[in-house]
């Protein structure tokens, strides 16, 4: 299948013709995701020059023939590749540029990561990361070359040799334990000042029978349980918090459970502007489920549907339970869970 | 030779008298015509291209100029771009010729390529309006005389180019329709306000050339040219610069077509050899404006007397004056940014109207002093 394109060059009375001009046609679309494409503009900016070999850096794929693809292709990206690809008229080739294409580069074992070579037939990999502009119009040299002679060539040949002599390549063992307990402890104590002391205690009078914890200046934790946390959320809001900033879920694995936290914040009280009040509280691991804060806090829906995408907790109330949101469709489930299994690390020799 | 009833050599005996009756006057080659004309059916080749309504409509300035040219400003204004940012532009394809044929190996390239008619387009016109806008490419080249070579000779030779360039737009919002995408129908849309704030002081400006030269017909424009026409009315001559800039969606007026912002206009579903259909439209156009141009401003055909090429020196300095006039346009490309639509619009209908009913008015003037 990737090499029909070459065989209709190479076959009929007109072979000559049809390779003469898709030789000096390359027209480049870029699917520009990463730092490559700073490569891919210098190689046709002033310096170097691409268009010198009539390499034509065209923004619309309808009319071009070469698809230079820069940077790590994710799931959802992996969709725009291939509808962009198809898009483009036959005869048509893709060069993947950087190691992110390549192998993965910096997100190798990423939940959220593809290869482009499963999406779409590639012709030229150009490792580098990133490439440098010398290297890209060398790519399309190759490309050049492979239209003329109908075979893909590397363009440089390393010839392995043995040096004989020195120590055997040592390749690092796995590790044999992984401990499953967390060992570090990061609560120090902070410098509080009197005016979060206060508050804090203002705080604690209004809500009865609850702890308020000042933690440094300006943060203040409060640590309920499950059941309560909507009322005390309600009461929060009648005091002046007014928006979630954030939702955030912490993978609490040895323990069996995740901690959900609630940073709220407020606009409209002005004792409480500088103020971030953190409301937290744990649920089981095995049946992740607490009311939602998002008919409290409408700020709140959008964090709760990411933190159920991300973790699988189930917010009771929130109307977009179940549905994706950030993540492709085909994404694998709760990739943030500490027992989600990555690609595992591989030595080659 | 007498086939079911129709007398095949007395039609091609008739058809040769009238060739031969009309034959362009070169005394540089006229001992190797003179050789051709003996021999028996090359002599009607020969005398079919040197007709001079023939010559004029498909060698020069028609059909073939029309490629020669096409060939030439494609390259040279991606070169010329290339030199204004530092770069070097297309060179390695044809390296003795420094790349000159570039134009040429994308142009085979888009015709090999597949052609992509999507679910969505209305099929038989998506496919047949790149061609059908052919017509009034072709047409206007009749009317435009050069020297002793003219396709058809009428004293209304202005008013005909002049209407057959205001309905290659039709052709452009056409497309755009029957491409249906998004893209293609916003396209069509500037076009045709664009098409609405050029088109009135276009009109104008020429209308005025009639008053200067008290006649539309363009032979008599070039004989009354003792003084160019840019030195007789210097307002029309600036407003049909600008207007030719702006009809051809050259870059400080790309409005339609701006492929960063909307990928091409109403020419972004086309693949392949339509692309490369469409894609020239606007250069034939710049053409076809060009030529009016250099006949009503820059004397036409006129200043050059070689006897040696005797009838061939007029469509040949109408065809130079007319490239070198394009060259110098092409320049803005690399230089000016894009205005937005309204900007254009505001202009094309204040400034540019306004200018082009100055104009008028002295065009008035001129004519009654002459």
């Amino acid at each position: 299948m990737e090499d029909r394109f070459i065989k209709f060059l190479h076959s009929g009375k007109l072979a000559p013709i049809k390779k003469w001009g898709t030789y000096w046609s390359l027209w480049p679309v870029h699917l520009v995701t990463a730092c490559c494409g700073v490569e891919l503009a210098h190689t046709f900016a002033a310096g170097y020059d691409g268009e010198r070999i009539g390499a034509l850096n065209y923004g619309i794929a309808r009319q071009t023939n070469l698809i230079i693809v820069e940077g790590a292709i994710t799931r959802k990206m992996a969709k725009i590749l291939r509808v962009t690809w198809e898009q483009m008229p036959d005869p048509k080739f893709v060069i993947v540029m950087g190691a992110c294409g390549l192998k993965g580069g910096l997100f190798w074992n990423g939940y959220n990561l593809v290869k482009p070579s499963d999406v779409v037939p590639v012709d030229f990999y150009i490792p580098g990361c990133p490439p440098t502009p010398e290297a890209l119009l060398r790519g399309i040299r190759q490309l050049q070359d492979k239209i003329k002679s109908g075979e893909a060539k590397t363009s440089v040949e390393f010839t392995e040799k043995d040096l004989g002599v020195g120590k055997p390549i040592k390749i690092v063992p796995k590790p044999k334990k992984v401990s499953k307990t967390a060992t570090i402890v990061v609560d120090v104590p902070r410098k509080v000042d009197e005016r979060t002391k206060e508050i804090a205690k203002k705080i604690e009078d209004s809500i009865k029978n609850i702890k308020v914890i000042a933690v440094s200046k300006n943060r203040v934790a409060v640590n309920v349980e499950k059941e309560k946390m909507k009322e005390v959320a309600a009461s929060l809001k009648s005091l002046g918090f007014d928006h979630v900033k954030n939702v955030n879920v912490i993978d609490v694995i040895n323990e069996q459970k995740f901690i959900v936290e609630y940073h709220l914040g407020s606009y409209s009280t002005k004792d409480l502007m500088p103020i971030i009040l953190n409301l937290y509280t744990s649920i089981s691991r095995d049946d992740p489920k607490l009311k939602s804060l998002s008919d409290i806090f409408p700020s709140a829906d959008y964090m709760e549907r990411e933190m159920h995408e991300f973790f699988g907790v189930f917010f009771e109330g929130n109307p977009h339970m179940g549905s994706r949101f950030l993540l492709a469709p085909d994404s694998p489930e709760f990739p943030l869970r500490k027992d989600f299994k990555l690609e595992e690390e591989v030595y080659l020799r | 030779m007498d086939v079911i009833g129709i007398d095949i050599f007395g039609i091609v005996s008739f058809l040769f008298n009238i060739f031969k009756s009309n034959m362009l006057n070169i005394p540089l080659l006229k001992p190797l015509i003179d050789f051709l004309m003996g021999i028996p059916i090359l002599n009607l080749i020969v005398a079919l291209v040197l007709w001079r309504p023939f010559f004029g409509v498909v060698i020069l300035p028609g059909l073939t100029g029309l490629m020669l040219y096409l060939l030439w400003i494609v390259y040279f204004e991606r070169k010329l771009a290339a030199r204004v940012q530092w770069r070097v532009g297309p060179i390695e394809v044809a390296r003795p010729l420094r790349g000159a044929i570039q134009a040429l190996a994308d142009g085979i390239r888009y015709f090999f390529q597949e052609v992509i008619v999507h679910r969505e387009a209305h099929t038989p016109y998506f496919v047949q309006l790149p061609i059908l806008s052919f017509i009034p490419i072709l047409l206007p080249l009749a009317f435009i005389p050069a020297g002793a070579v003219v396709g058809i000779r009428t004293p209304y030779a202005l008013p005909l180019t002049v209407a057959f360039i205001s309905l290659i737009p039709i052709f452009v919002i056409a497309i755009g329709w029957a491409s249906n995408s998004r893209f293609a129908f916003i396209g069509s849309m500037r076009e045709a306000f664009m098409y609405f704030a050029y088109e009135i002081p276009f009109v104008l400006a020429a209308i005025s050339m009639v008053y200067v030269y008290g006649s539309g017909d363009l032979y008599v424009a070039v004989e009354k040219q003792t003084i160019p026409g840019i030195l007789l009315n210097p307002l029309a001559f600036i407003v049909y610069l600008i207007v030719m800039l702006m009809a051809t969606s050259r870059l400080p007026f790309e409005i339609p077509e701006a492929d960063q912002e909307i990928a091409f206009g109403p020419f972004v579903e086309y693949s392949g050899i339509l692309f490369g259909l469409v894609m020239v439209l606007a250069y034939e156009k710049l053409y076809l404006m060009s030529l009016l141009f250099v006949i009503l401003f820059l004397g036409g055909w006129s200043g050059v007397e070689i006897p040696l090429l005797g009838d061939l020196v007029a469509p040949l300095v109408l065809f130079i004056k007319a490239v070198v006039v394009i060259s110098i346009l092409v320049i803005v490309r690399a230089v000016y940014a894009r205005y937005r639509l309204d900007q254009a619009i505001r202009f094309g209908w204040s400034n540019l109207f306004g200018l082009s009913v100055a104009s008028l008015i002295f065009g008035i003037m001129v004519g009654w002093l002459m």
